[in-house]
């Protein structure tokens, strides 16, 4: 899709030159500069994405509600370690000023981009202006869970724009997780759709009481779908009892699945009939999911099996993803929580871990986090209460509401302690004699906490950079 | 001490966090040594309502409308036997929607509802997103007053629905909105009451957010028609919540 012979116009120019000279104020003034150049450059050409993605041979696009960061990252790592010069936006920056932004970036001074590859992490809300802009050739879907509400209503909506923006996209192929009902749903009548799933036999578990589906009715004909097993959420073998809806084959099938510490799992693709090992540093079943549609974009790339079996095991989190600290002398674990389903995921992955407990809740409730916190009696913070975490420090905007929420999961008052303030809060989590800490933090505080720890303490080394863009 | 909850239609109606109502009523009713037995009954599922103290509907999509109706048709002349009788019943967002009278949608059709509460709704485009805090009506006011020790006289919640909704004459309003739009953004109006069924678009959960409303809702389950008090508990932290987004909300 090479469509290098457009002619751009002097507002393309006047808009890039804007565009590149507010890059280079932000980086004066120590701003972030995730998305204000392309504020600004799309002031002046509103049609700059599609000049500056038609400069581009491959456009990769990842949607969804949970998972798009790291499964952008991952695709976006595995190029890099197969030689393809690629580049990628960052969470934060995945509405259409942060993807202008990013191209922008990869250009040099007389316009010409750098990469040949984008990988887009592109916002739910965004998709019907991003995507008929850049024409990727391949959109990956994660899965539809409930965020931000306040923000984008109802996920039908979500799902209905996305529907609607494909259908001006026919040359666009598709890679859907057939475990969502709702990510089927945006495939449905098209021709070139490959699907992913995770299939596990021994699993075949009951939903936990406390989980949360929405996505379990029939988009055909709208009756309650029946499972033969779930994995979390509404994610599963579903099928309909009315009519002829349920889970389709995957092309790209997760087997042998072992969370119960670093992932590990086999890849089977249907059509070789081929299988790849995968040993990843992640942790977390949601992490499954993750890997397993980046292989799989990886490998409808042409990306070689081999390649992606040696470099993921050297592949570790962007911020806010189980990122670790010292602190105090003690592991400090950060995760974002964003949303429900996210929440009891990240529990269920740090809550097995051995040792006393100290835990920071930090909730705001900016644009950003989603004005709307009553997703905090959705998420199933029963689990914090356990005779080896000893004390949950509350803190942001919503610290108040947060402790209510945990007292009325039966945690003692006692061990709540209610700390509005980062700094504080942060403070207070150090005093605790325990063996790790950890922090959830809604999206806007997580930057600051990432921050103090790495000021007040110090991260944990992974490998480095691997020159994704960071959070912060 | 028992009380009867019926949950209706779980299922469908389980969004923004409305359930933890549920969570709260259980916790305040058993920190006072009540106990609760919660029944779920789900879409299909028939059955009168006599045998319970607490009917709770929470709110959900609207794009279950249609199908929600078709179920609560059959079974909402038993709802509003129950609420006659003085059984206590909170229905929140499109829950109260569907309680109504009836729903007119943006094409003209109309839904028939419930008829528990004299209102109906209007769907339009309009989406009314935020927080909201009212001023309670002098008669909720003096019945939170009863049934609580708690000086509280605003309610609190996060409103998060679309069309329009509005009372009919005999229509009563949970209270008057001080920030946020309420029923239909015009009128200051937010929610309704009918004997003990309280309707509302406040979210929240509006219970946890409210421990005064949820003290109220206890007393009237435990008793319908006599003026009970309930043993007061330490509600620090809830009224710190509450008056800590009030702040906000006048400021
Ligand atoms: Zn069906």
């Amino acid at each position: 899709m090479n469509k290098n012979s457009i002619n751009k116009g002097f507002r393309f120019w006047l808009a890039f030159y804007a565009g590149r000279f507010s890059v280079f104020l932000c980086r004066l003034f120590r701003l972030s500069g995730t998305s204000l150049p392309g504020a600004v450059a799309l002031r002046i050409c509103p049609q700059l994405l599609f000049y500056l993605a038609s400069a581009y041979e491959k456009i990769i696009a990842v949607t969804g509600t949970n998972g798009k960061t790291t499964t952008t990252n991952l695709i976006t790592y595995y190029l890099r370690q197969a030689g393809v010069p690629v580049i990628g936006n960052g969470e934060g920056a995945n509405m259409i000023t942060g993807v202008v932004t990013a191209l922008i970036k990869d250009c040099n001074f007389f316009g010409a981009a750098q990469s040949r590859t984008v990988v887009l992490e592109v916002d739910e809300g965004s998709v019907g202006k991003i995507l008929p802009a850049v024409k990727p050739d391949l959109i990956v879907v994660t899965n539809y869970f409930r965020d931000q509400l306040d923000r984008y209503s109802e996920l039908d909506h979500i799902i209905t724009l996305l529907r609607n923006t494909i259908d001006g996209l026919p040359e666009t192929e598709l890679l859907l997780n057939a475990d969502d009902p709702l990510v089927v749903a945006v495939g449905r009548g098209r021709p070139a759709v490959r699907y992913y799933g995770v299939e596990v036999e021994k699993d075949c578990k009951e939903p936990e009481k406390n989980e949360i589906r929405e996505g379990g009715f029939c988009p055909e004909c709208g009756e309650l779908l029946v499972y033969n097993y779930y994995h979390y959420g509404q994610l599963g073998d579903y099928r309909c009892t009315k009519c002829s809806f349920k889970r389709p084959e995957a092309d790209f099938v997760a087997l042998d699945v072992d969370d119960s510490d670093l992932l590990h799992f086999t890849l089977h693709v249907q059509n070789k009939n081929s299988s790849i090992d995968l040993h990843s540093q992640l942790r977390g079943f949601y992490n499954v999911y993750n890997i397993l549609a980046a292989s799989a974009a990886a490998l409808i790339i042409s990306i070689p099996e081999q390649s992606i079996e040696a470099s993921l095991p050297d592949y570790s989190t962007a911020t806010g993803r189980l990122e670790q600290f010292i602190y105090h002398g003690r592991l400090c674990t950060l995760a974002l929580i964003k949303n429900p389903i996210g929440v009891n995921e990240v529990m269920k992955t740090i809550l097995p871990q051995e040792g006393k407990k100290a835990f920071l809740i930090a909730i705001n409730d900016l644009a950003g986090d989603g004005k709307d916190v009553s997703w905090l009696w959705d998420a199933d913070f029963e689990k914090l209460n356990h005779p080896m975490i000893s004390k949950v420090v509350c803190s942001g905007r919503r610290a108040a509401e947060m402790a209510v929420r945990l007292k009325y999961a039966g945690l003692a008052t006692s061990k709540i302690v209610l700390e509005p303030g980062c700094r504080e809060s942060l403070d207070v989590l150090g005093l605790q004699q325990v063996d790790q800490y950890y922090i959830l933090a809604s999206y806007t505080s997580l930057f600051n906490y990432a921050k103090l720890l790495r000021k007040m303490g110090k991260a944990v080394a992974k490998d480095a950079d691997q020159g994704l863009p960071s959070l912060s | 001490m028992r009380i009867r909850v019926c949950h209706l239609y779980p299922d469908v109606l389980n969004l923004y966090g409305d359930r933890g109502n549920l969570l709260v009523f259980h916790r305040r009713a058993q920190w006072r040594g009540i106990e609760l037995d919660v029944d779920q009954f789900l879409l299909g599922d028939r059955g009168d309502f006599s045998s319970y103290d607490f009917i709770f509907m929470g709110g959900g999509a609207d794009s279950r409308r249609t199908l929600l109706l078709k179920n609560l048709e059959i079974i909402a002349p038993y709802i509003v036997d129950a609420v006659e009788k003085g059984t206590v019943l909170l229905a929140i967002g499109l829950g109260f929607q569907l309680l109504g009278r009836y729903i007119k949608t943006e094409d003209g059709d109309v839904m028939v509802g419930a008829g528990v509460f004299d209102a109906y709704t209007e769907m339009d485009s309009s989406r009314s997103v935020g927080d909201i805090l009212l001023e309670a009506t002098a008669d909720l006011q003096e019945e939170l007053k009863k049934a609580g020790n708690m000086d509280i006289t605003t309610l609190i919640g996060f409103e998060n629905h679309s069309g329009r909704t509005y009372l009919g004459e005999q229509g009563k309003a949970l209270g008057r909105v001080i920030k946020g739009k309420g029923n239909n953004g015009k009128d200051r109006t937010e929610g309704a009451y009918y004997k003990n069924a309280f309707g509302t678009f406040l979210h929240g959960p509006v219970l946890a957010k409210n421990p005064h409303f949820a003290d109220l809702l206890l007393v009237k389950a435990l008793s319908p028609q006599e003026e009970i008090s309930l043993e007061p508990l330490d509600d620090s932290l809830e009224i710190l919540a509450h008056n800590t987004m009030k702040k906000r909300l006048i400021r």
